[in-house]
């Protein structure tokens, strides 16, 4: 119900109260705060620019008030004749309403016409074509026409559709649009007689959008229109109107919606932590190194290509936002590597051993000797039952006789040892060394090759390996709830991203079409303006003619 | 006999550094390349400054590693400074206050000075004049007091 905030309202029209100020929220929300009172709101804090400007909220939850805006927003017909499609009469809520575009915050006056017999009543029409009865000596508008004006304004509606065919029997007249329709009774216009007198139309209904007193139902409304005493004359301007018609959007905008067809919204905007998270997942598919500097990362171009052309890059709007994400995703990414590899020591204590026989066991020492000069090592002192002295002499001298062999051959063991583990442990999403499985960590034939030589040679095992297996029925019931989880918070968010580029790609193709309107447009009033300027010079030639022919 | 062992087999890094090797070597790369780089239109002072920022991040780097992330072992820590991977001087002076930041040892030496004084870029952007843009001469930093 927050969408409505996120354009600017028409109520941008209205200047602050003081003590307010404008702020933008990073979910792209423009929100309203008052640092002496410490309130923020959403809804703007306008200084009302009638009494009755401020409409609350509760006059547009009525449906019959609701309906009263759609009937208005609907494209507005030449004449009253239209089939208006119900609205007017529908009063069991809004089930029944249509996808409608909201109105436009850029609504405003376009021209106004007084109502014969009803001073100081004018009738004002908008860019948007609606139109709404307004009295300026009261401030008061309504989108639908009070049952007393309305006789009155459909005689209006007659002159103007009489006049309109005049104007189409007479093309040299440009089209005045209605500033200038008069109020012309005795013109003779057969052919719009016959229209049905459509009372019931909501286009004649009276509704009051913008007094608040107004809401008790007992009070008839009608009575209390009819009994406004004309006044004199009233100072009112187009600004006056502007500033009603903001007032009416306001509490239009105010009201929540619940249709997410509104065309005119702009891009759905991700929520901040969707952004982040979405820029995590794009790290963590490109399998990016959480130990390189992140200004490492935009240096290399291989790896910066791959980032900047991935769409999850742009969710965040600056380096800056975005190397916050990169430091918090490079913080948990690393703990989490270090955490395995602590829980994968624990699991076995072969592994540390091990990785302490790799740096420091040489042939040149003999057992006896190796474990006298490293007794005060941690992982030479006693591990339990399971792992003692016995069993790190057996690995020692497995190690040392394996160090002796040749490169090849201790890859080809390596490569036996690989070979014994199951699609569950080792696969092509390994992460190498830190996801290799416990039971290879803890096997002499994994330390027996130098690092960097090994896990080049286990990185390219593991990318011929297929995928890991679908089912994952190992982890407990709660890891896979989380992991469930976590899987469908990243379907959200990149469906969020999907709409997000579809509205964008979706905007960009309106704007274009409208682009291209505009040109032609422009072609076309280039090609009159040519025109024109073609029949001055032979209206000037033959002025030109004329007075060498006097001479 | 003993077998011969490769060079890079006898000293061993420690767990952890494949994590960091391909970095280090892209800092290597382009510390090669500063010092590779042609400096003939450069004031003479100036065709230093690469190399003391190359080898500034590379020890920030490490240093952060260690002591603000913990993703690195201590053993790690200590053979990357012992292989020159960072200067353990620098990273001496960053735990203190007022040098979290400094951007090289020239700058806080008072000697080699022509004022007897540390340098420019140590001076607190709060005592500069207002919008006063410096940059130093034995490294190009332009400023590396911190307050807090
Ligand atoms: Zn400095
Ligand atoms: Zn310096």
């Amino acid at each position: 119900m927050l969408k409505s905030t996120y354009k600017p309202s028409a109520a941008a029209l209205q200047p602050l109260l003081p003590g307010w100020t404008e702020h933008k929220a990073p979910t792209g929300h423009t929100y309203y705060y008052n640092a002496a009172t410490k309130e923020s709101t959403y809804k703007r804090p306008a200084a009302p620019f009638a009494p009755t400007a401020i409409a609350p909220q509760v006059n547009l939850s009525d449906p019959n008030i609701a309906n009263a805006f759609l009937a208005q927003n609907a494209p507005q017909p030449s004449h009253q004749s239209s089939h208006r499609g119900g609205f007017g009469g529908e009063r069991g809520g809004r089930g029944g309403f249509q996808p409608r575009p909201r109105p436009q915050p850029t609504d405003k006056p376009r021209s106004k016409v007084a109502i014969p017999g009803h001073e100081p009543w004018i009738l004002v029409y908008t860019k948007l074509n609606r139109r709404f009865a307004y009295n300026p000596v009261k401030k008061a508008s309504y989108w639908r026409i009070p049952e007393k004006l309305m006789p009155a304004i459909l005689e209006l509606d007659q002159a103007r559709i009489r006049q309109k065919a005049i104007d189409e029997t007479a093309p040299t007249v440009t089209t005045t649009g209605e500033t200038t329709v008069p109020n012309r009774p005795g013109a003779a216009a057969p052919a719009t007689t016959t229209e049905p007198h459509d009372y019931d139309s909501s286009e004649y209904e009276e509704v009051e959008v913008t007094d608040s007193e107004d809401d008790d139902p007992s009070r008839p409304k009608r009575q209390r229109t009819s009994d406004d005493p004309p006044s004199g004359p009233v100072e009112f301007t187009e600004a006056d109107i502007a500033a009603q018609l903001a007032a009416m959007n306001a509490d239009y905008n105010s009201y929540p919606s619940d249709s997410d067809q509104d065309e005119d919204d702009g891009p759905p905007p991700l929520s901040e932590s969707d952004a982040t998270a979405l820029f995590h997942d794009l790290l963590t598919d490109l399998r990016i190194n959480p130990y390189t500097p992140f200004a490492t990362l935009l240096e290399q171009p291989t790896t910066a290509d791959k980032l900047t052309s991935d769409l999850r890059y742009l969710v965040l709007a600056t380096t800056r936002a975005r190397k916050e994400a990169w430091e918090t995703w490079s913080r948990a990414r690393m703990q989490a590597l270090k955490d395995e590899r602590a829980r994968q020591e624990k699991t076995d204590p072969r592994i540390g051993y091990l990785e302490f026989l790799q740096e420091n066991a040489t042939p040149k020492l003999y057992w006896p000797e190796f474990r006298r000069k490293y007794k005060k090592i941690d992982c030479m002192k006693d591990g339990g039952a399971a792992f003692g002295d016995k069993e790190r002499e057996k690995l020692y001298r497995e190690y040392i006789a394996r160090v002796k062999t040749s490169v090849g051959e201790r890859k080809g063991e390596l490569k036996g040892l690989l070979a014994g583990q199951g699609a569950r442990a080792l696969n092509s999403a390994t992460v190498v060394p830190e996801g290799v499985p416990a039971a290879v960590r803890a096997d002499v034939r994994w330390v027996v090759l130098d690092r960097k030589t090994r896990d080049e040679f286990v990185e390219g095992y593991v990318r011929g390996l297929g995928p890991p297996p679908e089912d994952e029925g190992q982890g407990t019931r709660e890891e896979e709830e989380a992991a469930e989880k976590a899987r469908e918070e990243r379907r959200k968010r990149e469906r969020a991203l999907e709409d997000r580029e579809r509205a964008v790609a979706e905007e960009k193709r309106r704007q274009e079409k409208r682009l291209g309107f505009e040109r032609a447009r422009l072609r076309e009033e280039e090609r009159e303006l040519e025109k024109a300027m073609v029949v001055d010079k032979k209206g000037l030639r033959g002025q030109l003619a004329g007075e060498r022919m006097e001479e | 006999m003993p077998a011969v062992r490769p060079a890079s087999k006898r000293k061993a890094p420690p767990e952890g550094f494949s994590d960091l090797e391909e970095d280090l070597l892209i800092f290597s790369n382009k510390m090669k390349d500063a010092q590779n780089a042609p400096n003939d239109n450069l004031p003479r002072h100036q065709a230093q400054w690469p190399i003391f920022q190359i080898s500034h991040q590379r020890s920030r780097y490490i240093y952060e590693l260690f002591y603000d992330k913990e993703a690195i072992s201590r053993p790690l820590y200590e053979w990357l400074l012992k292989n020159g991977y960072a200067d353990p001087m620098l990273i001496a002076k960053w735990k203190k206050q007022g040098y979290e930041k400094l951007c090289c040892l020239r700058c806080i030496q008072t000697k080699e000075t022509n004022f007897n004084s540390t340098c420019i870029c140590r001076v607190p952007k709060t005592v500069l004049k207002e919008d006063q843009d410096i940059q130093c001469v034995s490294c190009g930093c332009r400023g590396c007091f911190s307050s807090s």
